[in-house]
């Protein structure tokens, strides 16, 4: 049996909370986890081991005066945060985080809505976001703004063509766009991390470029140009970039986690959600780990290594992959 | 219902449509005129939604609102000067009269569709649950329209390689004058 609306609307409603709840959260374990790595405590002042730091910092974004360029187009510059934020916020909605319940006659299924294709929704979803940072780039009037923008753009468009042909080899062997098959496909074999470790690897690397996260964070380089595209957004408008930014690695991860560690699925216990977070949790660890380690790179070096390591190696395992499964 | 939600979205979608591809001539600031032709892919889409054909709407989205005009912004946002409202001054009277000229024509073109075709229009398609999936469209580009499929991954390969040798002549002769 069908889902009725209204359990759309309720699980809608609980997941964007968990959602958002989750990258208040995410800020802080970055700022603690990069503390330790660093020799320092991170923030500990706000509540028992810091942990209301999230909370102050909302108060402070929401209450601090919205400062904007005279010369910016307002219609532009105000919704561009909003259109980022909304996408990022959308594609989650097609992620599978359980196998789906039956509680007292309806069937609720492991994720908002289920689409037949699903991946190519989120990467739909993704390229509408980029608008986000390069409008609000522009429609700030100001060189750093600007050349931020231009910088996102040239590299979300070079970094995307990689990331779409790393998961074909998945597509492939699943023979599926919609993410639950592509899953429960990996509970009748192995995951597909084992057999498409090259897609998984351009994947990351892809994915990281994907979401300006370092060492790939030069639309948003300080040292070279103050902060990239939200160089004139302050308070909460600057805090839905971020916000924008940070729903991006989270729906990353849960990408990566689904398409090759087999979403929900556990070595034991069918605990489903809680085995999809526990993934998600160390996926977004590492995106964190990275950052304390790694130097920025230079944007030569990123066009060089976008468009002749990572497209030409996702090619092959794409080509390779399908030759395999046409011959076996 | 249902079928009320459906026109609902479908008026909202086809005069978003309209509109979006008026602005994207009418704007004199191109970077406005980019932004309204990305509207006008996204309302496209929806239209291909409500005829069921879900992988050409989001391939629509993906590859035209998303990588295509991504490219066409970047070009404006490079050359284009400090932020301009969407429009200068005001219209003119010969693009008010061809407004006029163009609303008659729509109406003309709506009322005789409507006249000879209401009957037909009303049937509906019968189509199965795969239509418009991405099995079904793969297989109609490496069967029925292969030919077609394949001269224009030729043109666009022509294009690309184009582009390139065009882009090193410049550079070149810019060398040679050096």
């Amino acid at each position: 049996m069908n889902e009725p609306w209204w359990i759309d609307v309720i699980k809608a409603a609980v997941i964007v909370n968990l959602l958002l709840g989750l990258f208040a959260y995410a800020t802080l374990l970055e700022r603690k986890l990069i503390g330790r790595m660093q020799l320092r405590y991170g923030p500990n002042r706000t509540g028992p081991f810091g942990l209301l730091q999230p909370i102050a910092d909302l108060v402070k974004l929401i209450r601090k005066e919205h400062f904007a360029p005279a010369t910016a187009v307002d219609a532009l510059y105000i919704s561009a945060p909003a259109v980022s934020a909304a996408t990022a916020l959308a594609a989650f909605a097609v992620i599978p985080f359980g196998e789906g319940w039956h509680v007292g006659g309806y069937d609720i299924s492991g994720q908002i809505v289920d689409v037949p294709i699903s991946l190519l929704l989120i990467f739909a979803l993704g390229s509408l976001g980029i608008y986000g940072f390069i409008v609000g780039g522009w429609a700030s009037d100001s060189k750093y703004s600007l050349l931020g923008a231009m910088r996102t753009c040239a590299q979300l468009v070079s970094y995307e063509v990689a990331l779409a042909i790393s998961v074909l080899g998945v597509i492939i062997m699943a023979g599926s766009l919609s993410l639950t098959e592509i899953v429960e496909q990996q509970s009748q074999s192995v995951w597909y991390a084992i057999p498409q470790v090259i897609g998984l690897a351009v994947f990351f690397i892809a994915g990281i470029a994907e979401t300006n996260r370092p060492p790939f964070d030069l639309p948003e380089a300080e040292t070279e140009l103050v902060a990239g595209y939200q160089t004139e957004y302050s308070g909460m408008r600057f805090g839905l970039f971020s916000m924008a930014e940070y729903i991006n690695m989270i729906v990353l991860s849960s990408l990566a986690v689904t398409l090759f560690f087999g979403g929900w699925l556990g070595p034991w216990a069918p605990l489903g959600p809680l085995w999809f977070f526990l993934k998600l949790l160390a996926f977004i660890c590492v995106f964190i780990w990275l950052r304390a380690t790694l130097p920025r790179l230079r944007y030569d070096q990123l066009m060089d290594f976008g468009w002749k390591v990572l497209l030409p190696v996702a090619t092959i395992n794409a080509l390779v992959t399908a030759a395999l499964v046409i011959a076996l | 219902m249902g079928d009320f939600v459906v026109w609902v979205v479908w008026v909202v979608a086809a005069f978003a449509c309209l509109g979006s591809g008026a602005a994207v001539i009418s704007f004199t600031n191109p970077f406005f005129s980019a932004l309204a032709l990305i509207g006008n892919l996204g309302a496209l889409a929806v239209l291909f939604l409500l005829l069921s054909a879900e992988f050409v709407a989001a391939a629509q989205v993906l590859v035209y609102a998303g990588a295509v005009m991504v490219m066409f912004l970047f070009v404006i946002a490079y050359l284009g000067r400090r932020a301009d409202a969407p429009w200068k001054g005001g219209p003119s009277w010969p693009a008010l009269g061809a407004t006029a000229a163009a609303g008659a024509l729509l109406v003309e073109i709506v009322v005789v569709v409507g006249q000879t075709a209401s009957g037909r229009l009303s049937d509906e398609a019968d189509i199965s649950r795969a239509f418009g999936d991405p099995v079904g469209i793969g297989r109609l580009f490496l069967t029925d329209h292969l030919l077609a499929f394949e001269i224009t991954s030729i043109v666009l390969l022509a294009a690309a390689v184009g582009g390139v040798v065009l882009g090193s002549d410049v550079k070149r002769r810019e060398e040679l004058e050096a």
